[in-house]
Order: structure tokens, then C-alpha cells, then sequence
């Protein structure tokens, strides 16, 4: 809106000398292309061997190039026939009366006996086999998807669908882009897909020549008024000319010279018009004259202007119930898709509490049969939790008995502290019941065997588990369990409602399942369906507007089925985003690789990173990094240094000793350190040109962290 | 320190088995005077020729929404069950490309299908770890599936290829992602036997392929992502009868040769090559040379009825009708006239030997037949 000012009083100046020979001209041009279609009308078909009523062909020899863009698919349509006239083209039966199909590239037409053998499986809708991939006679574009009566007596309706579908999609019945030309430019396919998926596409759109007025919306035929409005603002074709509608009313509405008609339309709707102004027009229907600032109400305000319009044939802006067009589109495309998260990491890399937080947030119920597996499972995790704690007992029994062996050597025999001890009791001895309930479990455990017993278990020594948490020597093991390393951390969790959870009538929370290990591990790929709920959107404090509408799919794959090769990555082409999953507390930690090699997991972590990231299949998606387990990796920074891995070799912070939270800002750049280190290397094996292919996303991370970390 | 002496000795072994490898292969090298193709010519033997019409597409099966990823004919040569990554399998009446039905799997990740040889149920496998057979007799449920009958649980990576054991409906093998073969017993659902894994030899990476003798049925190959292909006898679960070295890349596709005593393979280093069983040599290699540097993985292979054709089918769409006997591409599928768009990802022959079917990563699966008065060779 703001160049206008210099060049339109250019064309206003020679608007008026330019406009007759202009008219004339364009007349001229109109009037031969007129003539050369009538005379084609009444050109006999003998020639072509084509139906009469097929005859839209305009002769090459004219010199309009919108004739030879019409030529360009007229050229592939001749198809000979040697029958009489209105006969099937393949069995030459039948005639003009017979029921045909016919042929929406060549115009061939075919008897029902014909139909299917001529036209196969239709892979493109109604095309004769031989014309399959050709482009279709522009004529019965409208017509396409729309089936007759003859293909429904012959085939099925789902075959018919498929058919019509087929002929609507199919990318050789596509209108070609370029052959359509808007304020004399050709389209290309990204701006055919604008003008048709924006909010008041235009109708039943032919190749063809347009002039389209990008400020108000107006669109129309070269050398004819205005035939409707559509979205406004589109970038599409080039600039508007004076002349693009033909008009000869003087005035000048956004650079074109409009009509007879719409300027009575101006005049109706209290437009002054007089001496010949030119109007800035937008696409909500107010105006400005040119030159000045002031802008005027709509001119749709009226009523009665619509009728006005209505009587004139001339469009009117079409109904919109939100203003604000480019979102709600936007929207309506989201909508349908389901955006697709998979969600991939090493061994014990926390994706699998992911998956299940991720089940939770968004009230995903896990199914009866999930809650059962995780039941037992959990059931099955505590019983072996209780064995390594009683595993503990035996041993500090006999460091006990030991010390106090020493003990009485060295007070001498007889001493009085010893009468308790002698018969081997300390606050450590269960009673002989317990005892062996406690052996058996202990050397069930050991063998391994602990998930063949399930679920007969539960039933019968719940009651066992009840005495013996309620044992003093027990509890004495139980308040030392920080001693015992094979006890995992979370154990805590689960052994302080021991009781409960042994019980057969046990229901797991969802916070049990969320801490729960190794529910997970049965099957190789999981996957479920979540948008984000409402009520959640309020409380999110980070801003982000979810869409409540989309739709999206989490896919979890078990690093078990990831493979070497990661064959199946095939099968993601048409993921959205590959969450890429690291435990931090990996660096001291190896692993023993298919050829028995000792290796770093945060290595092995690394190496399934860039066979991912580096897939062709994956390629040009986008990748978030999760680093998980930062508290943990706080705990760890303090026992072994983050240089144990050798990836980290240069890890080398400056430690500024003013600092009361030390370790803890330590962790804090060893976090950053790894994250730019995968950064770094993702870089390094994509050789990227733009960064936001991957990024790193350290909000989430640390969120999901918090809760996650403690169930590792 | 016995650990520091057992991890020494265990390099030893290895370094002595590597060497013993290599020798095997250049006292295989000195004894292979001659493979198939040399002989051939040497004998005279002209090439099959194939004019444009012998081989053309008759039906091109629609209705898949997501890429083909398998394919199965019943012996009884007329139905076809396809596996697509839309998460469904389709059975096909091949003669008249009907849809007879289309069963909506649990996990839409399908890596594989089969038909049993009574053409009463289909398998299928893939990425859920599961071999899932539906019984095509069974009634539907409410919204109109088909319900799962057996579910073979027990694989710990992938289900890639699975095949009913000929002649009888109550035995499938499978191939996984976790280095294994398996036999399963479908009656009971449990693993009959279980070929490699953690403490036996066998495969050292994801398989990728089975294919069962169809003259003894006791008797199976297996492909793996190690570049080796490995006989196995049903009745030995601990260690491969033999094992096929040769391949430099994947063998994504093993199939057996219609006399039982020799077998194909298909690779990621883009060569198809023929194996004898008998005495463990590679018997020739199918390698057609290309002019740009990308080397197409050969996806999926199979025999003509006597043998004397290969199809292979190949990654950027081709696919070679190779003579098995002078190794020349006598047609490529891949250049005809409405041939695939995409990757071709599985290939099979009816029992008969009259039609070919390829799946597609283009969503359709095409039915090719000896056109006219060619006769089935």
C-alpha cells in the first residue's frame, strides 16, 4: 500500500489515451477467438473422427497463448474410431442411445460390456489403459469424481469409490499449474496448492488467464469483470494491470480500471465518483480515495448493496464467521493429522518412564490387562527387593556375631555382657519360621526363578511378608538398607507398603506404575494416542499455546528391538519428531556389546544416536535431545569424575571456590557440557547448514527429570 | 589373574577361527574352477529371451494406504495376503483382485505375513516382537475385526519373516531381531525349538529371512545383517549345519531353489547369489553393474517354477528376471510400462508358477503373467 502513489498517477495520466486503441485491441483479439471456436462448432466431424459435442479444440494456428496452452492437451486427445457415429469405440455396437462411459482423457467412449476391459483397474479413474499418465481432457475436469450410472450397475460401491477417488487424487489428473496464469504468471505447484487450500478458494478453477486483485480479494477472467471474491492477500501471480478486466469506467479501483457495472455498484453504495478517482479498496470493503487519509466504512455495510450486486451479477464478499482467515485454515489442515513422536534411546535410558508419564499426564488409561502385568510385576520387584534385603540380613548377622565373637575374646570368657549372644541371638536372627521363608527366597531369587512362582506367591505368603516386616530384626536390616548396593533406589518406595502391595487385592496407582521397573520390557514397541487436555492448558506455565485439537502419537520403541542395523527405521518416514533419549548417568557405567567388548554406554549411546540421526529415512526431521537423570547426575559428579568417560576427556570446568552450591554447579555445566557435546558431534555427522534441524530442549529435559530419575 | 589368561585365550580362539575362515575360503576359491554361468556358456547354452509381452502386468491390486511390505500366495495359487504399514493385512482373490479380507492388526508395524498351507489363516510379524495369526474363518467382533487367535509370544527383538512349515498348519518358523530363529507350535503356542542365540552358534545379528526346504521340510536357511546364511536342521537347535559366508553387505532375503538342494540369497551390496547345500560353495553370483555409484539393495527374490528364473526385486524399483543359468537380466520390470513408483519390497511366485506378485513401497501390489503362448518355464 505504500509504492502505489508514484506509479498510479502514472496510469492515471495515460489511462485515458492508452484505454481506446487498448479496448479495441482487446475487442479484436476476443471477436477472433470467437470466431475461430464457432467455426469449429460447425466444422464437420468427419475430420477428426470426434464427437460433436467434444469440439472445444482451438485450432493452433491462432496466436493467442491462451489457445496454445489449450492445444498443449488438445494435441493428445485424437483417438480414431472406426465405427459409425455414436457406437461403443471397442466393439463398434450400439449407438448414440446406448448407455457409455467415456474416457476423460481421449473422449473415448465404451459400452457397459466394454467398460472394464478397456479401462483395466482404473488405477487413475476412467481412463481408457492406454491413457493412463496422460493429463486429462481439461473438458470434463468438472466432471471428475463424479461417477455414472453405468460404472455403479458394474462394480461394487467400494470399488466404485476407490475408483472415483482415485480419479480425484491421482497426480496425472492434477490441474497442471501452469496453465494457469494469474495477472499474466504462470502458477507452479506450491502456488496452486495456496490458492486452492486458502479460505474462499475459487470455484471449478480451468487453466486459463485471471487477473486477481490481491488487496480486495476480486478475481475474474482476463477481459472480464469480476466473478468473485477470494482470500484476499494471497501471493499469487503477478502485479495487476489496468486493463485485466476490460474495463472502461475511468476509475481506477486498486491499480484496474473497473467496469460499467461495478461502478454503478460504487454509486449505489454512496461511493463518490466523480472525476475520476482512483479508490483504494480492502478486502473487508472499506475504501480510500487516493491521496488522502481518510478511510471510509464498508461498502457491504448496506443491505441492500448485496442485492444490488446480486442484480448485476457481480460477486459479493462470501460469509465469514472468522475474520482472522489464515489461522482458521491453518487449523483446519492440523486437524486431520496425526503428529507422530517416537521416542528412542539406549538401555535404561528412561524412555520407558516417559512413555508412562506421558500415559498418565494425558489420562490415557493403561488397559486391564497392562494393569495386571504392571501388578505383578511390581509384586514380583518387591519380593526380590525383600530377598536382596534379607540377603543383607545374613551377612550382617554374621558381621555380628563375628564382632561380638571378638568381643568376648578379648573381655575374656564369662563376661556378663555375653549371655544373649551365646546362643548366636542378635538383633539381626529371625525366628526359625521366618528363616526359612527367608532361604527359600533368597535362593529363589539367586536362581533366578522369581517370575516362575508369580502369581501363586502372592496368595500364599502374603501373610509372610506381613510378619516379617513387622520383625524387629527385619526393620534393623531394613534402616541399614543403605548399605546394600544391589538394592535399587526406588525399593524405598515400594518396601514401605510392603504390606499392601503383597496383598492380592493390591491395585497399583498410577504412581506405583510410574515407579515401577521393567514393566515395559515384554513387548518391543509401544505406542499411544494422546492431545493435550484442556484443563491442562490453563496450568501450563511455559506458554505454549497447544493446539487442543491435534492429535499425536508417542511411539516408544524397546532399545531391545532397535537391532544393529536398525532395519525397521524404514518404517518412520512419516514420523514428525524422533525424541532421542540419554541417560547423563551413563558416563561411568559399560556394557558388554554382541562381540563382547567392554563398552562405555555412554558411547554405545552415542554410536545409536548417529545411526539415527544419520538415516537417510529420518533425514530432515526433527530431533529432540532428552537428557534424563540430571539429579542423579548430580549425586554421581561427587562420587566419579565426569572425564571416567573417555568422550568426555576435555570436560574441564572452572570451579570458582566463593560458591556455597558447588557440586551442584558442576552438574549444572556438565548437563550443558553434554548437551553441546551431542550438539557438536550431530553437527559433525550431518554436516548441517542450519541449526534448527535438532535443538535442545533443556526446560523439558530437567522437567521430566525431577520425576523421572527416581524410579532409575 | 584368570580372568586377564581366559580373555587372552578367548583372542587366541578367535584370531585361530578367523584364520581357519580365511583358509576355507582360498581352498574354496582353488576347487571353484568353473560357476554356473562359465559352464553354461561353455556348454553352449543359449539365453532365455523374453519379447514384451511374455511377462505383463494383469492386475494391479489397490487398497493399501501405507507402504507393502509383504506378501504371501496359498498353494491353492489363487489368494494373495499382503502386509502394509497402514497396520493391515489384505487378502486378495488374485484372479479377480478382490478383497476377501482386510483384518486391522493390534500393531500397525508389520514386518511379515504368511498363508498357511490350508489356506484357513494367515500369520503375520513384525515390530510389536509377536507373531499374531488370525484364523480368516473366524467371526468378526463388534466394530468388524478380525480377532487375533494365537499369539506366539516370546521373541525379545522384531519378528522379520515367518513361513508355516509345508503340510501342515500347526508349525511356523519365524526370524527375529534377536538373532534367533524359532519353531513354534501353534496348538499350544509355545517354542518347539529355538535356532542360535546367546550360547549357541548361530547367527551374530538381527535375521532377517527364512525360507523352508520345500523338498525336506526339516530342513531350513536363514538370512542375517552378519552377511552369512545358515542351514539349519529342525531337529538340531545348538549349531547351524553350515554356514554360507560370501555376502559383503545384509542378506536381506533367502529362498530355496525348487529341487531343494540348492538356495538363493539377496543382499544389501546389491547381489543376488546361489548357494549349494551339499558342498557349501557359492555357486555364481548375480550382480548387474550400474553407472552411478549408488548400488540398489536387492529386497526380495524368487525362483520360477523349474528354476531357470530369478526375480529379484531391488530398492530403486527395479526388478530382474535374471537366467539362473548364463546370469544375464533377460527383463526388467522395473522399465516396463505401469510399473512400480517406488521400492519394490517383497516378491512371490504362485504355486503354479503362472503369475508373479510384487509389493511396492507405491502402496499396490502388481500381478504379472506369462502372457499368451509363453509356457511356464
Amino acid at each position: 500500500m505504500d509504492s502505489p502513489h508514484s506509479d498510479t498517477t502514472g496510469s492515471v495520466l495515460s489511462s485515458p489515451s492508452v484505454s481506446s486503441s487498448g479496448v479495441f485491441s482487446q475487442k479484436r483479439a476476443d471477436i477472433h477467438n470467437n470466431e475461430t471456436t464457432t467455426r469449429h462448432v460447425k466444422r464437420p466431424s468427419a475430420v477428426t473422427f470426434r464427437d460433436p459435442e467434444s469440439c472445444d479444440m482451438v485450432q493452433g494456428e491462432s496466436n493467442s497463448n491462451y489457445s496454445e496452452t489449450q492445444s498443449m492437451h488438445a494435441a493428445e486427445q485424437s483417438i480414431e474410431r472406426n465405427g459409425k457415429k455414436g457406437s461403443c469405440y471397442r466393439c463398434l455396437e450400439g449407438n448414440q442411445f446406448t448407455e457409455k462411459e467415456i474416457c476423460i482423457v481421449c473422449n473415448a467412449k465404451y459400452c457397459c460390456k466394454c467398460v472394464l476391459r478397456a479401462m483395466g483397474s482404473m488405477p487413475e479413474g476412467r481412463k481408457c489403459v492406454t491413457c493412463i499418465g496422460k493429463k486429462i481432457n481439461e473438458s470434463r475436469r468438472a466432471s471428475l469424481g463424479k461417477c455414472s450410472r453405468l460404472l455403479k450397475q458394474l462394480l461394487n460401491e467400494l470399488e466404485v469409490k476407490q475408483a472415483m477417488s482415485s480419479e480425484k487424487t491421482c497426480k496425472a489428473n492434477q490441474l497442471p499449474p501452469q496453465l494457469v496464469l494469474i495477472n499474466g504468471e504462470p502458477l507452479n505447484q506450491y502456488k496452486l496448492h495456496v490458492l486452492q487450500t486458502c479460505q474462499n478458494p475459487p470455484k471449478k478453477l480451468k487453466p486459463g488467464r485471471y487477473w486477481y486483485d490481491k488487496v480486495s480479494g476480486f478475481w475474474g477472467k482476463e477481459g472480464d469483470g469480476p466473478c468473485l471474491i477470494i482470500t484476499a492477500q494471497l501471493n499469487v501471480g503477478g502485479r495487476i494491470k489496468a486493463k485485466a478486466s476490460n474495463g472502461n469506467a475511468k476509475v481506477l479501483v486498486n491499480d484496474r480500471e473497473i467496469t460499467r457495472k461495478e461502478l454503478w455498484m460504487l454509486q449505489f453504495a454512496g461511493v463518490n465518483c466523480e472525476g475520476k478517482p482512483s479508490f483504494w479498496l480492502s478486502a473487508d470493503g472499506s475504501y480510500q480515495e487516493e491521496g488522502q487519509k481518510n478511510e471510509k466504512g464498508p461498502i457491504w455495510k448496506k443491505t441492500r448493496i448485496k442485492l444490488f450486486c446480486a442484480l448485476l451479477s457481480l460477486p459479493v464478499p462470501p460469509n465469514v464467521a472468522n475474520p482472522a482467515g489464515e489461522d482458521v485454515s491453518q487449523r483446519t489442515l492440523e486437524q486431520q493429522v496425526l503428529l507422530k513422536l517416537l521416542l528412542v534411546g539406549y538401555q535404561k535410558s528412561g524412555t520407558s518412564t516417559i512413555y508412562k508419564q506421558a500415559k498418565i499426564l494425558y489420562n490415557v488409561p493403561f488397559s486391564e490387562d497392562e494393569r495386571q502385568n504392571i501388578k505383578l510385576k511390581i509384586q514380583c520387584n518387591l519380593y526380590g527387593y525383600l530377598a536382596i534385603l534379607l540377603e543383607g540380613r545374613e551377612r550382617f548377622e554374621e558381621e555380628v556375631l563375628l564382632e561380638n565373637r571378638k568381643l568376648q575374646f578379648a573381655d575374656g570368657p564369662g563376661s556378663s555382657g555375653g549371655a544373649s549372644q551365646i546362643d548366636g541371638k542378635t538383633k539381626y536372627s529371625l525366628s526359625p519360621r521366618l528363616k526359612a521363608f527367608s532361604e527359600w527366597l533368597v535362593q529363589v531369587m539367586v536362581s533366578g526363578n522369581l517370575e516362575v512362582i508369580f502369581p501363586a506367591a502372592t496368595r500364599e505368603y502374603a501373610p509372610f511378608i506381613q510378619k516379617l516386616w513387622n520383625d524387629a530384626a527385619f526393620q534393623a536390616t531394613y534402616n541399614r538398607r543403605h548399605e546394600l548396593q544391589m538394592l535399587p533406589r526406588i525399593a524405598t518406595y515400594f518396601l514401605e507398603r510392603a504390606v499392601e502391595i503383597s496383598r492380592t487385592d493390591y491395585e497399583p496407582s498410577d504412581m506405583d506404575i510410574l515407579y515401577a521397573e521393567g514393566t515395559q520390557s515384554s513387548n518391543g514397541l509401544s505406542s499411544m494416542e494422546f492431545s493435550f487436555p484442556t484443563r491442562e492448558r490453563e496450568s501450563f506455565i511455559d506458554g505454549y499455546q497447544h493446539d487442543p485439537l491435534a492429535r499425536y502419537q508417542l511411539i516408544r520403541l524397546h532399545p531391545s528391538s532397535l537391532g544393529a542395523s536398525c532395519k525397521w527405521v524404514g518404517m518412520f518416514e512419516d514420523i514428525n519428531m524422533v525424541l532421542f533419549c540419554v541417560s547423563l548417568t551413563d558416563y561411568d557405567e559399560f556394557w558388554l556389546d554382541s562381540n563382547g567388548v567392554l563398552i562405555n554406554k555412554m558411547v554405545a549411546s552415542k554410536q545409536l544416536f548417529e545411526t539415527i540421526v544419520s538415516h537417510p529415512t529420518l533425514e530432515q526431521k526433527d530431533f529432540l535431545l532428552i537428557l534424563n537423570k540430571a539429579d542423579l547426575l548430580l549425586e554421581k559428579m561427587e562420587e566419579v569424575p565426569l572425564t571416567r568417560c573417555e568422550w568426555f576427556h576435555d570436560f574441564n570446568p572452572v570451579i570458582s571456590h566463593h560458591n556455597n552450591n558447588l557440586t551442584a554447579s558442576v552438574a549444572q555445566r556438565a548437563f550443558h557440557y553434554i548437551a553441546v557435546k551431542f550438539k557438536r558431534y550431530a553437527r559433525e555427522i550431518l554436516k548441517w547448514d542450519h541449526n534448527e534441524n535438532s535443538f535442545i530442549n533443556n526446560e523439558f529435559s530437567t522437567t521430566t527429570v525431577t520425576e523421572a530419575s527416581t524410579t532409575s | 589373574m584368570p580372568v586377564a589368561e581366559l580373555k587372552e585365550r578367548h583372542a587366541a580362539a578367535i584370531e585361530a577361527v578367523n584364520d581357519l575362515r580365511e583358509r576355507l575360503k582360498q581352498r574354496r576359491q582353488q576347487l571353484l574352477d568353473t560357476d554356473v554361468a562359465g559352464y553354461a556358456r561353455s556348454q553352449g547354452r543359449s539365453q532365455v529371451t523374453f519379447g514384451p509381452t511374455d511377462l505383463v502386468c494383469c492386475r494391479t491390486l489397490q487398497g493399501h494406504t501405507g507402504k507393502v511390505y509383504s506378501l504371501d500366495w496359498t498353494p491353492e495359487r489363487d489368494r494373495i495376503v499382503s502386509a502394509s504399514q497402514d497396520g493391515r493385512l489384505i487378502v486378495w482373490n488374485a484372479q479377480t483382485s478382490q478383497k476377501t479380507h482386510a483384518i486391522k492388526l493390534p500393531c500397525a508395524w508389520v514386518m511379515t505375513c504368511a498363508f498357511s498351507p490350508t489356506g484357513q489363516s494367515v500369520a503375520c510379524g513384525g515390530l510389536d516382537s509377536m507373531c499374531s495369526i488370525f484364523n480368516l474363518n473366524s467371526a468378526t467382533d463388534r466394530d468388524g475385526n478380525l480377532p487375533v487367535s494365537v499369539t506366539l509370544n516370546g521373541h525379545k527383538g522384531y519378528v522379520s519373516c515367518c513361513q508355516y512349515v509345508p503340510d501342515e498348519d500347526i508349525h511356523i518358523i519365524t526370524s527375529s531381531g534377536d538373532q534367533t530363529c524359532v519353531l513354534w507350535d501353534i496348538t499350544t503356542g509355545l517354542r518347539t525349538t529355538v535356532f542360535g542365540g546367546e550360547f549357541q552358534s548361530g547367527h551374530t545379528a538381527d535375521v532377517l529371512s527364512v525360507s523352508i526346504n520345500g523338498a525336506n521340510s526339516r530342513v531350513f536357511v536363514s538370512g542375517s545383517c552378519d552377511g552369512t546364511a545358515r542351514l539349519w536342521d529342525t531337529r538340531v537347535a545348538s549349531r547351524a549345519m553350515r554356514t554360507f559366508q560370501g555376502h559383503e553387505g545384509d542378506v536381506n532375503t533367502v529362498k530355496f531353489f525348487p529341487d531343494g538342494n540348492r538356495f538363493g540369497t539377496g543382499s544389501d551390496d546389491g547381489t543376488c547369489r546361489l548357494f549349494d547345500i551339499r558342498n557349501g560353495h557359492q555357486l555364481q553370483v548375480y550382480y548387474q553393474q550400474h553407472s552411478d555409484k549408488e548400488v540398489p539393495l536387492v529386497t526380495s527374490i524368487a525362483f520360477s517354477i523349474s528354476g531357470r528364473l530369478l526375480f529379484a526385486g531391488y530398492s530403486n524399483g527395479d526388478c530382474y528376471v535374471w537366467d539362473t543359468l548364463l546370469a544375464r537380466v533377460v527383463l526388467n520390470l522395473g522399465s516396463v510400462q505401469n510399473s512400480h513408483e517406488n521400492r519394490i519390497s517383497c516378491l512371490g511366485l504362485s504355486a503354479d508358477g503362472s503369475s508373479l506378485c510384487t509389493g511396492s513401497w507405491d502402496t499396490n501390489l502388481k500381478i504379472w503373467a506369462f502372457g499368451g503362448h509363453r509356457k511356464v518355464i
